[in-house]
């Protein structure tokens, strides 16, 4: 039986980690719409979700096989990496040294680039671009959002979980999407990565540990511990950077 | 072809944001895998060893990110 302590953090990663990237994902698809129709940016993104479901269904069942110690420790390093990947640019977003990610640019930029090929073209292939340009939009967004869940579950019992908090996310997007129909700008896109670095970065040592059969004393409670471990040291290190460039500036 | 790439690019991307920062997470992992094998941490240590690499790594790669 998996525990509140267990699963509520494996959701959570899930669920705001695929927020994220899932609004990334949204913007360029709804660029792809304005310009050039629902017809291409619907086809686009549902035919990369079928690749996605595809490598989802061929690793899923192949990590059961694997010896859940290799694998925890081989996880556990990977999203270790990732999370502290994504855990540094937020750090650096929050203290100022890196610019924030802007749904209404990237939108514009996406739209204008679109229409550019729509003049160069009269028009022929441009359905056909705008389809890859929604197909790889939601296949590269789509990508992280599965090693995710796949990492955050990477424990029996532990996918469906995970699963279940990517799902939410992704509806919960498309409403809000649906009703607003714009960039969803409003999203405090660093804060959540922030989080999300946060918590991959603490299940990573977490598995490594497990991994290496050096377990954590609390058992799964560490990882809240570690989670508010990491995200205390984010915090701080972001506010020494925003120091270090008021010194600078000054 | 061109998805294919920016999607290797992606994955590329998302282990390797910092090679300094990954290499030392990772040289972390191996020195407690070592360290344990060869008896030289006790595995009660070894959690705290290992989130402290961590910790560490995270403060190179913001201060090198901080100073491009």
């Amino acid at each position: 039986m998996i525990g509140l302590a267990t699963a509520a953090p494996v959701v959570g990663a899930a669920f705001i980690a695929s927020t994220v990237e899932v609004v990334e994902a949204f913007t360029i698809v709804l660029a792809v719409s304005v310009v050039r129709g629902p017809r291409p940016a619907v086809l686009g993104a549902i035919a990369a979700l079928a690749v996605l479901t595809a490598v989802v269904l061929i690793f899923g069942p192949l990590l059961g096989a694997v010896p859940v110690h290799g694998l925890q420790l081989a996880i556990g390093a990977l999203l270790l990496v990732f999370g502290l990947g994504w855990l540094r640019k937020a750090v650096l977003r929050a203290g100022g040294a890196l610019a924030l990610h802007d749904e209404t640019a990237a939108f514009a930029k996406e739209t204008q680039s679109l229409r550019q090929e729509r003049g160069r073209d009269g028009g022929r292939t441009a359905d056909w671009l705008g389809g890859v340009t929604a197909f790889q939009a939601v296949l590269l967004e789509g990508t992280e959002v599965v090693f995710i869940v796949l990492a955050v579950g990477a424990r029996p019992g532990l996918l469906a979980p995970a699963a279940l908090g990517a799902a939410a996310a992704c509806i919960l997007v498309l409403a809000a999407g649906m009703i607003l129909r714009a960039p969803l700008s409003k999203i405090p896109e660093n804060s959540l990565k922030f989080v999300v670095g946060g918590l991959l970065t603490g299940f990573g040592v977490f598995w490594c540990c497990e991994g290496l059969g050096a377990p954590w004393p609390g058992g799964d409670l560490a990882i809240v511990g570690l989670v508010a471990f990491y995200l205390a040291a984010g915090l701080g290190l972001a506010a020494l950077v925003r120091g270090r460039l008021a010194r600078a500036a000054r | 072809m061109s998805s294919l790439k920016a999607l290797l690019a992606t994955i590329g991307k998302m282990f390797a944001a910092d090679l300094w920062l990954t290499l030392i997470a990772l040289a972390t992992v191996a020195i407690c895998a070592i360290g344990l094998r060869a008896h030289i941490f006790s595995p009660v240590r070894v959690p705290f060893i290992l989130a402290a690499g961590v910790a560490l790594a995270l403060v190179v790669g913001v201060v090198r990110g901080a100073r491009r």
